[in-house]
């Protein structure tokens, strides 16, 4: 599947959660398959922290390696390409193709550096609701991720309740934990004491690689669980048969960091490694609010939830608590733990069973379109129609009049 | 269609057309779709075992994994008209704050479980193989719960019947339900 990267630039204004504004603003993006007559299939995959809008496929048939969720993007995978519109989107902030703090600051000319104000999951999904608007769909079938991805899944259907028939969200979480936070700071840490960082200020310069190839490491080692490091690496020697007793790479693990931390730098940028961990940090769709569970109030996508039982990034509780605020809501939401010692990376690796999950349960979005009719505007008979070849039509009403009784004597009673 | 289980075909029976119902060890979702398909039930399922899971997304059913005795707590008051519980009861470590929180998500609750009471059973215990599952089965733990043993559960819960449906085999039993009936199918309500 040869595929091409596109971009889209918007000279519009983008108010940010943080007050500050960003102008004009360029994604990079990627599409696969087609978009049938009603626009209907549409499905929105959001990547990760280190990600890229190449999903899947390659630029040229001498490309190496394909995109990075290759395994579940394509022509009969968990992302059936044959019978789905597959559209990826580099995030802001980032630094394949997407306005970031490499990017040229109009106001300068030069690159942004620091200058870039700093972005949140929820602008990074503004913005692809431009970018899924241009490109005329009304409605997404779908939104899915893993990780930072799955975050922008659950936001998705918080910024855009009419726009969004479904999420899936993999091995991600509503609030980005204590723990989560710290293992971005020491990333970040590692950039900042990089001489080279130079306070963002090191475009034409020498980048602070070796401030980025630690924190990349550091990542990598949350990305595993010590289940698949033990049986990856053990105790093993690499190209050594005994202790050198000296500061040299003994263990394969060491190897193994140092080559990923290394060839990262090639590819990312320090500033946008700082840039996407703050974003992650802020996530928590709790902010504001009385509870998480308010943050769903007049949610309409259908949830399916799926978490990995080795992942210590973001565990199975994280997915749990927001499987409990979307039940709490009466969403429709499906949660599965999944069994796997890959840890986090599990979301990129166990696509037997998410393909499995994903095609049953996007079947099951696509039979029960009441939403999507009433998000076009369908006509009357339209929806009568709707309504007969679907009793969960009226179902979902009579739910929402149930919970909002539940919810008046809660109010009674206290 | 008909469910292999005589005591499923009874809870179907009992689940009256439209009602929302929320079943407890859903297994495979065989009972889920069933109500769906016959009562036009909205239904929704917790189920451990993630194979099982797998089954019920396979039928279109939305499903919560994880273990009954901690999930109903995501569930907010009167979300259902049912929760059911069929031939789970037995298998739960605390039995009686999962029945409290039945009667608290939903309106009322279907319990069914094995006599552990009946003549076969007493038999068995008479001649020294015990009560429930043999050591040597390898089976998991159950309790036995016999009919007088559950009316005394439900008056400690202040639960109140509101029908009861005891089978041998498919036949519903009448006379001499302690020793006769093999399954027992009761919908309980608060008092």
């Amino acid at each position: 599947m040869i595929v091409q990267t596109q971009y889209i630039t918007f000279d519009r204004q983008l108010r940010l959660q943080s007050g500050a504004t960003l102008r004009p603003i360029t994604l990079a993006y990627e599409t696969y398959g087609t978009l049938n007559e009603d626009r209907s299939n549409a499905i929105l995959v959001c990547h990760a922290l280190s990600g890229d809008a190449h999903v899947a496929g390659q630029h040229s048939p001498d490309d190496r390696k394909p995109g990075w969720w290759d395994e579940a993007v394509g022509p009969g995978k968990a992302f059936d390409t044959d019978r789905y519109f597959v559209i990826c989107s580099n995030v802001i902030g980032g630094c394949s193709g997407s306005t970031g703090p490499s990017s040229i600051n109009p106001e300068t000319g030069k690159p942004y550096g620091l200058a870039f104000p700093v972005v949140t999951v929820a602008d990074m999904v503004e913005v692809q609701g431009w970018l899924v608007e241009a490109l005329g769909i009304p409605s997404l079938l779908s939104v899915t991720g893993g990780s930072m991805g799955g975050m922008q899944a659950v936001q998705w259907t918080v910024s855009f309740p009419e726009r969004v028939r479904s999420a899936i969200v993999l091995a991600s979480t509503a609030r980005t934990s204590a723990q989560s936070i710290a293992l971005n700071e020491v990333p970040r840490q590692a950039i900042y004491a990089d001489p080279n960082w130079n306070q963002g200020d090191y475009y034409g310069t020498e980048p602070p690689n070796a401030g980025l190839a630690v924190a990349r490491m550091i990542g990598h080692i949350t990305y595993l669980s010590e289940t698949s490091m033990r049986e990856k690496f053990g105790r093993r020697l690499q190209e050594r048969e005994r202790y050198g007793y000296d500061f040299a790479t003994d263990f394969q693990v060491e190897s193994y960091l140092k080559y990923h931390g290394n060839r990262f730098t090639a590819r990312f940028d320090a500033n946008s490694f700082l840039y996407i961990t703050k974003a992650i940090d802020y996530f928590d769709l709790s902010l504001g609010r009385a509870d998480l569970a308010e943050a769903f109030t007049g949610v309409q996508a259908k949830f399916l939830v799926l978490s990995y039982s080795s992942d210590w990034l973001f565990p199975p509780e994280q997915s749990e608590e927001l499987v409990r605020a979307l039940l709490r809501n009466g969403i429709d939401a499906t949660y599965l733990e999944i069994q796997s010692d890959y840890g986090h990376d599990a979301f990129l690796l166990e696509v037997e069973r998410l393909g499995e999950l994903a095609r049953d349960f996007l079947a099951r979005v696509e039979r029960e379109n009441t939403h999507h009719a009433s998000a076009t505007g369908g006509s009357a008979p339209d929806k009568e129609r709707e309504e007969r070849a679907s009793p969960l039509a009226s179902w979902k009403a009579r739910w929402r009049a149930a919970l909002s009784l539940a919810e008046s004597r809660r109010q009674e009673t206290a | 269609m008909s469910l292999s289980r005589p005591d499923l075909e009874v809870i179907v029976r009992m689940v009256p057309e439209g009602a929302r119902v929320l079943d407890l060890g859903c297994g495979d979702g065989a009972l889920l779709a069933e109500l769906v398909a016959r009562r036009g039930a909205l239904g929704r399922g917790v189920e451990v075992d993630e194979a099982n899971v797998r089954a019920c997304v396979a039928k279109g059913l939305p499903v919560r994994h994880g273990n009954i005795e901690e999930g109903l707590a995501d569930f907010p008051d009167g979300m259902f008209d049912l929760v059911v519980l069929s031939q789970t009861l037995a298998y739960l470590n605390r039995p009686l704050p999962v029945l409290q929180e039945m009667v608290r998500v939903g309106r009322s609750a279907i319990i069914s479980f094995e006599n552990a009471g009946h003549w076969k059973a007493r038999w068995r215990a008479m001649v020294g193989d015990g009560g429930g599952t043999t050591l040597a089965s390898g089976q998991p733990r159950v309790r036995s719960i016999t009919l007088p043993q559950f009316r005394e559960a439900l008056q400690q819960l202040g639960l109140r019947v509101e029908e009861s449906v005891l089978l041998c085999g498919r036949r519903r039993v009448a006379s001499w339900p302690s020793l006769r009936s093999e399954v027992a199918v009761v919908r309980v309500t608060r008092v």
